[in-house]
């Protein structure tokens, strides 16, 4: 059993799990701002950055780690709340490239305005638990207790947003302004404050996601270390289908999974070439995502 | 009227202009002058409402000649840095023409097309280094080619995508470009890119005509700016004929209404990949024209910013349109003296955070700012004040 948990295939299943979780969360912030406001949010990973740093780089290194992960959630929800407001709001009903190009946009002045208070230098991040891989019969597992609460917290963020969405009365309002936003007012739902909220929630989920990428990965936090993670979520959503959370998170682990045994058996920077043509590939064949029902477009 | 006098006012500023630049030998400089004079009188009274009506070909050539030829004589008449910086924006105008098609003729939009620019960039490089003293045409020719089947490979999934994501595919394949070159180390130097074996001279004829060159211009820069602004002139010519084309407005049916398009018999898959195959090559022509100016190439060049500074360049300027993407390219050329100048006068430190990182807050506000209060940027709030001038 030792050496079935230490095997080149069980550690490339771990070591893609950890990866796949983060490709989740973006995943799943992706969906939750595609689907309530038609908007694919170019910004999501900048905006986690932003909150990252203020959680971690505002207080002084010697502060909890917990504090500042409060805070940085914090950011989050106030820099999506704030960012709805003002840039996003102005941009519903626009032709679809006007967004795209907005939240570019947005993306640059974040990353730019990060990088002008905290230079580009890497700057590393507190563990709460240690990074070190746990031993068995003498040979590493690809898990390290670090690892294990990435995976958890992913978990718990992803069963909360489920709850918020399937069993509150605010998820129930939530689902339907992104549903039908004329009959939800109607019915007395505060679309506009719905948006504002789904934004909100997005961002923070967004926020734990750049806390737990900046202190896993080697390359610590710094104003770009996003861009990557971005990317790979994006396919991941893209692949799962924009409009499924359930799909986004699925595809997201698989994804992650997939890309770790590209890694190891062929090639780390064949990783993004596979994720490419996987996503061509995906979009070619169901351009609406894996996991969503079609609805076709024709004359 | 109107037009006929406006004409001919600026075939005399621009008279006035060839005389005032002209080039070092004074009997050359006064033939100059003078064939610029007549030629730009007569390009003006060309360009006039009427023939643009009735010969719109005409027109288009006769104008691309004009700017080319003032482009020309500027070269001659600047100093090195500036000749650089123009034969960069130069350079950018022609990938900004092709990102601005895609988008105003198709409705698409591409993060991609710094990567684009890359593979055009690379591929110059990588051809120079196997192939010493092949033509230069031979040359960009290729990299316009590599990027139009980069191109038709990403663009596949065009034919049935629609919203953001194509412009997502595109990013993943801008942030990707650069293990995308790890992959092919050996033939792209990896990290550290490639050196040109020799750097573009500057011909025997112009090597004649500016003897010495001047203390701060020497010759190649001449010839390189010079290139550059003669290849952008071809692009902008090749570009406004496209826009005007049966191809072009029938791109354009797709992007106001598919469905209509489809009915009228267009098809939309083949339209899609064409125009995205189109932006992709004109992104590579102005890669590769970057590795002949700088004689080298490096992989973080171009990056995700780079296509970030694009999609900024062309929106600023006017998406999907030709003045929109010569107004980006004229922003790119002097946006780097132009923020060294902010620096110089605001007392910030060049080397500290807040220096380095002007541009990307800049163009970034920019960019959010004007697809929030002007999305035709530049060139759509000149139109509207054109069409609402009292004379």
């Amino acid at each position: 059993m030792d050496a079935f948990w230490t095997s080149r295939v069980m550690s490339d299943i771990l070591g893609g799990l950890t990866n796949g979780v983060i490709y989740a969360l973006v995943a799943l912030s992706l969906v939750l701002i595609w689907r309530s406001t038609r908007i694919l949010n170019f910004a999501q990973g900048a905006m986690a950055m932003l909150a990252a740093y203020v959680g971690f780089a505002v207080l002084a290194p010697s502060t909890n780690y917990w504090v500042s992960m409060a805070v940085a959630i914090v950011a989050g929800v106030v820099l999506g709340g704030l960012t709805e407001r003002t840039v996003v709001r102005t941009l519903y009903g626009k032709p679809e490239i006007n967004p795209v190009v907005a939240m570019v946009g947005f993306l640059l002045v974040l990353e730019s305005v990060a990088a002008a208070i905290w230079s580009t230098t890497s700057r590393s991040l507190p563990t709460p638990f240690s990074i070190i891989d746990w031993q068995l019969a003498g040979r590493p597992v690809a898990m390290s207790p670090f690892a294990l609460y990435e995976v958890i917290t992913a978990i718990v963020v992803m069963v909360v947003v489920a709850v918020v969405f399937q069993f509150t009365s605010l998820g129930l309002q939530l689902r339907a302004a992104a549903l039908n936003p004329e009959v939800s007012r109607l019915l007395g739902v505060r679309v506009t404050r719905m948006l504002t909220l789904g934004w909100m929630l997005a961002s923070g989920v967004g926020a734990v996601t750049a806390v737990l990428v900046a202190s896993n990965y080697f390359t610590g936090l710094t104003p770009t270390t996003m861009d990557g993670v971005f990317a790979f979520g994006f396919i991941a959503a893209a692949v799962g289908g924009l409009d499924s959370p359930v799909g986004a998170l699925v595809a997201g682990v698989l994804l992650g999974v997939a890309f770790q045994f590209v890694g190891d058996y062929v090639n780390s920077n064949a990783i993004i070439l596979v994720a490419l043509g996987l996503l061509i590939v995906s979009l070619m064949v169901r351009p609406s995502g894996l996991f969503t029902r079609r609805t076709e477009r024709r004359v | 009227m109107a037009t006929r006098i406006s004409a001919i006012a600026v075939a005399l500023v621009a008279a006035v202009a060839a005389v005032a630049v002209g080039v070092p030998t004074a009997g050359l400089r006064l033939v100059l002058a003078l064939i610029a004079a007549l030629g730009v009188a007569a390009v003006a009274a060309l360009t006039s409402a009427r023939v643009r009506r009735e010969h719109p070909v005409v027109a288009r050539t006769l104008i691309t000649v004009i700017v080319v030829a003032v482009a020309l004589i500027g070269t001659a008449r600047l100093n090195s840095n500036v000749d650089t910086d123009l034969s960069l924006g130069a350079a950018m105008t022609i990938v900004l023409l092709g990102l601005s098609f895609l988008t105003g003729s198709s409705g698409q939009i591409s993060l991609g097309n710094g990567a684009f620019m890359g593979v055009g960039a690379f591929t110059v490089a990588i051809w120079a280094n196997h192939h010493h003293s092949s033509p230069l045409i031979l040359v960009l020719v290729l990299a316009v080619v590599a990027g139009a089947a980069v191109g038709f490979l990403l663009g596949l999934p065009a034919t049935r995508l629609r919203g953001p994501y194509l412009a997502g595919m595109t990013l993943a394949f801008a942030v990707a470009f650069g293990a995308i070159l790890n992959v092919f180390g050996s033939w792209t130097g990896g990290d550290s890119g490639l050196q040109l074996p020799n750097a573009e001279n500057a011909p025997h004829w112009l090597t004649h005509l500016y003897p010495a060159g001047t203390a701060s211009l020497s010759v190649n820069s001449v010839w390189l700016a010079s290139l550059t602004v003669v290849a952008a002139g071809v692009a902008l010519f090749f570009m406004a004929n496209l826009f005007a084309s049966r191809f072009g407005r029938s791109l354009r049916l797709v992007r106001d209404n598919d469905v209509a398009a489809e009915l009228v018999g267009i098809s939309l898959p083949r339209a899609r990949v064409t125009a995205f195959v189109i932006s992709a090559a004109y992104a590579a022509l102005g890669g590769g024209l970057w590795t002949i100016v700088n004689n080298a190439v490096t992989p973080s060049t171009y990056g995700f910013a780079l296509s970030v500074t694009i999609l900024s360049l062309v929106v600023i300027g006017g998406i999907g349109t030709i003045p929109g993407a010569i107004i980006g390219g004229l922003i790119y050329a002097f946006s780097n003296s132009a923020i060294g100048w902010i620096t110089a006068h605001t007392g910030l430190s060049p080397q500290g955070n807040v220096a380095s990182q002007l541009n990307g807050i800049i163009f970034g506000a920019l960019l959010v700012l004007t697809i929030v209060f002007a999305p035709l940027g530049i060139s759509g709030a000149i139109r509207r004040l054109w069409a609402r001038r009292s004379w």
